[in-house]
């Protein structure tokens, strides 16, 4: 069968996107592969596909347990059952099932933690692995935006699985970390897929406001005045919810903040309320975003600063991925770069917590101390390259000095991103070349330093609700398609 | 809403507990001190539901009540009431409505599991009655395993499991008022329509979030028990309770005077009726206290009588009768320090 009558079959697509065909015809020629596919790419496709194609299961380790969720989600719904996530929220009963017939399972998710676990490696060991890829494989590198250490030690336990095919995926790479990526992972005969990261759709607007109460205007009138779904980027948690509660203030309906110290299910039901355009705006953190595949958002603000480029351009990109014109603002008031300091410098382990951590280093320890998830697994990964032999007073100064490299590291990403603002050339140019791409082609509607008018991007449609509250009795007979149910204008059930 | 829910738990602990105990109960730490504590107190229906809460949340909150003076610091973060403390909590009393059925410590562990799969079970039929695809609106793979194997277990056509579980819960939000009724269907997840939010249900109502979360805690707890108890009526929603809630096992003449009780007779009454002395419906009171946990000794040993044993029997270390009723003085019987220490017991046991 020809690799599109598969897709077809198997996905329901006429045709691959950019770069799709040419990545699955290398990974099912046993390459290793490295590929950067532009957000919102279909990066999916490129390992899901071959699963049907290689006899042998397909080992996805990826980053995040929602990221996780939600492909085996979107697996599930499109009939493939077997697909299974191993991660720690796995009941005991499916791990049981799952550790006696791993072989069983086409695609196999697992968090780069689960792979420590010599349990579950010497399962995975007794399938049969036919292609291991690394979504997000930025995260592998220590020079990217998102390190996870873990990932460090994918490079071994691919080789412990007898080296099969490896396709590492990301969306936003520089040369430097694609490098890393290579060398870490161990890839031999590489195959190289790099696409351009720019999307030609998704016009950049950045506006320097005077005051901290005029960006919050421009908020406010963005969010009225901009056709939707739109989401809005802050920097912490509390400001999510403020913002959502402000524009709620001002009449706004569909609003909702989303963060990850929300409930789970309270997440989810907002998640899913804007995948089913029941929201018009998420005012959110960085946690908001990742797996969910929403087709029509329509734009995407920036109400603070972003600590570099990677996380801006995987941010923006969530707009449009229906090809459609989709538009990117950036807010920004003097003095804003401040507040991502103090992130960076709170994410940063204190040289009284690095005494501490080298001197009592257990995990019993860990919540006296102090010290966040973040800290804690930087100061492991530095602690275990560090030899035994060290002095304690040797080591901590070894680590301090690795944290200050990383504290300088992250304020040179913070001036690139100021400099982004500042530099009075063209915004799209600006972000290829920061990737050290250059770009072909400029859009009609580019970015603020090229000028496009905002005209097209109005609110043009106030869509009915497609629900309104009639009391308890009749909602619940409409959620169970009771005969006694008055069908009533406004709710679309009526069919 | 929430300076209230600490005021009252701080009107319970009486001084004798820190901000971090009123922390621990709230977001339902499983040490045997809270257990204890919740138990010792009374505040055992609000243990565990808040479970998202900060520590730094009530001290902030504890700083707006020393603001407003309604508490005084009497130690290092512990807190009394003052007497304008005691009137706003008076007045507050009859609005929170979710103390009629919120049982926290009997089923924290258990409500949320059962929400996911009613919550779940609903989305999917609304779904298969209107003929629709959906994503599922939970991740727990629990819950998504457990839901799977009951639809494939059914028998019934969807449609009719739909109108059976409409009726069964038809019957439970009849039973309730407006407002409680409205507050759980509009959690509901189905067919076109997710679920609200605690956060936009207050939003609807113009009432605080927390409000919601407890009312919306104190619903399930009430429809939790009612299918529990009167399964007979409830046999489909049955289906997603009996294996979370452990089953009380009383003896078969011990849950006769249970069900008595549970009428509004008092001992004498039930002894005459049933024909049995004294002395045996008070030890099956005992078997009914060590055993069940909802079960409150209040009607039968006053307040200041039960912190007195306690506080003895704490003391001495014992559990022997005998050596207690000497401490607390002659004029507290048997029965009651046997109640007392039952309660304490099956506390201990879980």
């Amino acid at each position: 069968m020809h690799l599109e009558q598969l897709l077809e079959k198997t996905f329901g697509y006429r045709t691959f996107r950019l770069g799709q065909k040419e990545i699955i015809e290398d990974v099912l020629g046993k390459y290793d592969v490295l590929a950067m596919l532009p957000t919102g790419g279909g990066k999916s496709i490129c390992y899901q596909l071959p699963g049907y194609v290689l006899g042998g299961n397909v080992l996805i380790v990826s980053p995040l347990v929602s990221l996780m969720e939600d492909q085996v989600q979107q697996l599930r719904m499109r009939g493939e059952k077997r697909v299974i996530a191993l991660n720690s929220f796995l009941p005991d009963e499916m791990k049981k099932a799952a550790l006696a017939n791993l072989r069983y399972f086409r695609f196999i998710y697992a968090s780069p933690e689960i792979l420590q676990s010599p349990l579950w490696l010497q399962a995975l060991k007794k399938a049969a692995i036919a292609l291991f890829v690394v979504d997000e494989a930025h995260c592998i590198s220590q020079w990217g935006p998102d390190f996870r250490p873990d990932f460090l030690k994918l490079g071994m336990i691919r080789a412990q699985l007898g080296h099969p095919p490896c396709l590492a995926l990301t969306a936003t790479a520089t040369p430097e970390v694609m490098n890393d990526v290579i060398e870490t992972l161990q890839l031999t005969n590489v195959r190289k897929h790099i696409y351009p990261v720019d999307r030609q759709n998704i016009a950049i607007q950045v506006e320097c406001v005077a005051s901290a109460d005029e960006k919050l205007e421009r908020l406010l009138y963005y969010a009225k005045t901009l056709q939707g779904p739109g989401i809005i980027y802050v920097s912490s948690r509390q400001w999510a919810e403020t913002l959502a509660r402000k524009l709620q203030a001002e009449g706004m309906e569909g609003v909702a903040y989303y963060h990850g110290g929300m409930d789970p299910e309270q997440r989810m039901l907002v998640q899913q309320q804007f995948l089913c355009d029941q929201l018009q705006i998420v005012c959110c953190t960085n946690a908001f975003g990742m797996g969910v595949n929403k087709e029509n958002v329509r734009y995407v603000l920036h109400f603070h600063l972003p600590g570099q480029m990677e996380a801006y351009v995987q941010e923006i990109g969530r707009a449009g991925r229906d090809g459609k014109n989709s538009l990117a603002i950036l807010l920004y008031t003097h003095g804003d770069e401040d507040m991502v300091q103090s992130l960076i410098e709170a994410e940063l382990p204190t040289e009284e917590q690095i005494r501490l951590f080298v001197e009592h280093g257990s995990s019993a320890l860990r919540s006296m101390l102090g010290i966040s998830d973040v800290q804690w697994r930087l100061l492991q990964y530095l602690f275990e390259k560090e030899a035994s032999a060290h002095t304690a007073e040797e080591i901590v100064a070894n680590l301090r000095e690795a944290i200050d490299r990383r504290r300088k590291w992250k304020r040179k990403k913070l001036e690139q991103m100021r400099l982004f603002l500042f530099r009075p050339s063209c915004r799209r140019e600006q972000i290829v070349s920061y990737f050290h791409q250059s770009l072909t082609n400029k859009p009609e509607n580019c970015c603020d330093r090229c000028t496009f008018s905002l005209e097209s991007y109005r609110l043009k449609r106030h869509d009915e609700p497609a629900w309104t509250f009639c009391g308890w009795e009749e909602e619940l007979k409409r959620i169970f398609r009771n005969e006694e149910y008055t069908w009533i204008k406004g709710n679309k059930s009526n069919r | 809403m929430l300076p209230y829910l600490l005021l009252y738990c701080l009107h319970r602990f009486n001084g004798e507990r820190s901000l971090a105990a009123v922390y621990h109960l709230l977001s339902g730490k499983k040490s045997a001190q809270t257990l204890q504590d919740s138990k010792w107190f009374q505040l055992e229906h609000v243990f565990g539901v808040c479970k998202t809460i900060s520590l730094l949340e009530l001290e902030q909150t504890a700083q707006e009540l020393l603001m407003q003076k309604w508490i005084v610091s009497i130690d290092e973060r512990s807190y009394m009431l003052t007497e304008a403390g005691r009137r706003e909590l008076e007045q507050w009393l009859p609005s929170a409505r979710f103390f009629a059925h919120l049982n926290g410590s009997f089923y924290h562990a258990v409500d949320t599991l059962f929400w996911y799969r009613l919550s779940l079970a609903v989305q999917t039929l609304s779904n298969l009655v209107h003929r629709y695809k959906f994503a599922p609106i939970h991740r727990h793979e629990a819950t998504l395993a457990w839901v799977k194997k009951y639809f494939l277990s059914q028998t019934k056509p969807a449609h009719d499991l739909a109108q059976a579980l409409y009726q069964e819960l038809h019957a439970l939000c009849s039973s309730l008022p407006e407002e409680e009724a409205t507050i759980f269907t509009l959690r509901l997840t189905s067919f076109e329509r997710i679920g609200w939010t605690n956060e936009q249900i207050a939003l609807f109502f113009r009432k605080d979030p927390l409000y919601i979360q407890l009312m919306f805690q104190h619903l399930l707890h009430y429809m939790m028990k009612r299918i529990e108890r009167e399964s007979h009526l409830f046999p489909v929603l049955h289906e997603f309770v009996k294996d979370l809630v452990k089953p009380v096992s009383l003896t078969l003449s011990a849950q006769k005077t249970y069900e008595w009780l549970q009428k509004g007779k008092t001992i004498a009454e039930i002894a005459r009726i049933r024909k049995l002395k004294r002395n045996t419906i008070e030890d099956h009171i005992v078997e009914i206290a060590a055993n069940v946990r909802e079960f409150s000794i209040e009607p039968f040993v006053a307040e200041e009588t039960r912190r007195m044993i306690m506080k003895e029997a704490t003391r001495l270390g014992t559990r022997q009768l005998k050596k207690i009723r000497d401490a607390v003085g002659h004029h507290v019987s048997y029965f009651e320090i046997r109640l007392v220490l039952a309660k304490a017991g099956e506390l201990r046991a879980s």
